[in-house]
């Protein structure tokens, strides 16, 4: 039988959201200040330290309370996505960068974060769909390379509409 | 030489961090996984068990208890030809908690008569409580067939008190021309919640 989704996976899917972005901004660090990409681990670090006060709370804390604020982590998380987009936008005027960004970072963790939080939310402590998650990344990855192949050759979306 | 430098401060740089958050990553995963290893479950004594009742031992009936009190055999029931037996006392169910712990519970049909429909009319198992939520359990016979209970009875509302005790009552009645030999066997549960 497949384990059933346990509130903390938010905080583990945030964590991991935390590295991505802690490393993207090191690739691009003459875009941010350099100490972002520290921030960002020491925020996937407080990340395990949510998960270790949940284990070692588990007992006291219901399933309500660890799934709200392990929501609210993963909303922290996506907020840095999110604004980071903005920021290559806006502020560094970087257009093509923030709609690869755009593309390839804040769209699929969105897109997956909805996905796990409105699972959990209508099947309480179900399994993991799996043919939905199959289905759901598969067509994530569809209008994934879509998208980044015409940002990588906008001349291609001009063919296809000659077409 | 100047960008060769960059690159391998900015190479040396993302090297640490993917080393940093690989191993944030992966004890945060390991700490997840031991998440959900971590429910335990513990064995304790059933608070709801059965005891016989003030009709054991009387006129052949004998109850049984199993290991624990939470299953029991009873044996010696009879069946009066086109007569009505009631036994109102044979096995009761009770709630071992302290007072103002509640206990819901149900009759569930599990194993159907055995056979000969044509020798009873009916037996009827009814649940006792004393806040009159009677739970019933018929099974009746038209002389050929038996008619069983579909499900279980819903369950009480208000439950059966911590040191509360509630009788089973079973109904009998044979069929007129029912011969002495004749038996049937059913098995219930008493679901609780």
């Amino acid at each position: 039988m497949a384990s059933p989704i346990l509130p903390e996976f938010f905080a583990l899917l945030s964590v991991d959201l935390f590295a991505l972005l802690s490393m993207l901004t090191c690739l691009l660090e003459e875009k941010f200040p350099k100490a972002i990409s520290y921030i960002y681990v020491m925020g996937a670090l407080m990340g395990f330290g949510h998960l270790w006060v949940s284990r070692e709370f588990l007992i006291f804390f219901g399933d309500y309370m660890r799934f709200l604020y392990s929501v609210l982590y993963l909303a922290i998380a996506l907020a840095n996505v999110v604004a980071v987009n903005l920021y290559l936008a806006i502020s560094k005027k970087s257009w093509t960068l923030a709609k690869a960004w755009s593309v390839v970072v804040t769209f699929p963790t969105l897109f997956i974060s909805i996905f796990f939080v409105y699972n959990y939310g209508h099947l309480q402590g179900a399994a993991f769909p799996l043919l939905m998650l199959q289905l759901v990344l598969a067509g994530s990855v569809v209008i994934l390379g879509t998208s980044i192949s015409v940002i990588l050759s906008p001349a291609l979306l001009k063919k296809l509409r000659r077409r | 030489m100047e960008i060769r430098n960059i690159l391998s401060k900015k190479s040396a740089k993302l090297l640490v961090l993917l080393l940093i958050n690989m191993l944030i990553v992966t004890v945060s995963a390991a700490m997840y996984y031991s998440l959900s290893m971590t429910s335990t479950i513990d064995v304790y004594a059933a608070e709801v068990y059965f005891k016989e009742g003030t009709d054991n031992g009387t006129s052949g009936l004998v109850v049984m208890l199993g290991g624990q009190n939470t299953t029991a055999v009873i044996t010696g029931l009879r069946a009066y030809p086109n007569a009505s037996l009631t036994y109102t006392d044979p096995i009761r169910v009770r709630n071992n908690a302290s007072a103002g712990t509640y206990a819901q519970l149900r009759l569930v049909p599990v194993t159907n008569p055995s056979g000969n429909a044509d020798q009873f009319v009916y037996i009827k198992f009814m649940l006792n409580a004393t806040t009159a939520e009677y739970k019933w359990l018929n099974y009746t016979s038209d002389g050929s067939t038996w008619t069983n209970p579909t499900g279980a009875t819903s369950w009480t509302v208000t439950g059966i008190d911590g040191g509360e005790e509630w009788p089973i009552v079973i109904y009998t009645m044979a069929n007129a021309t029912a011969t002495a030999t004749s038996s049937v066997t059913i098995e219930i549960t008493v679901d609780v919640d």
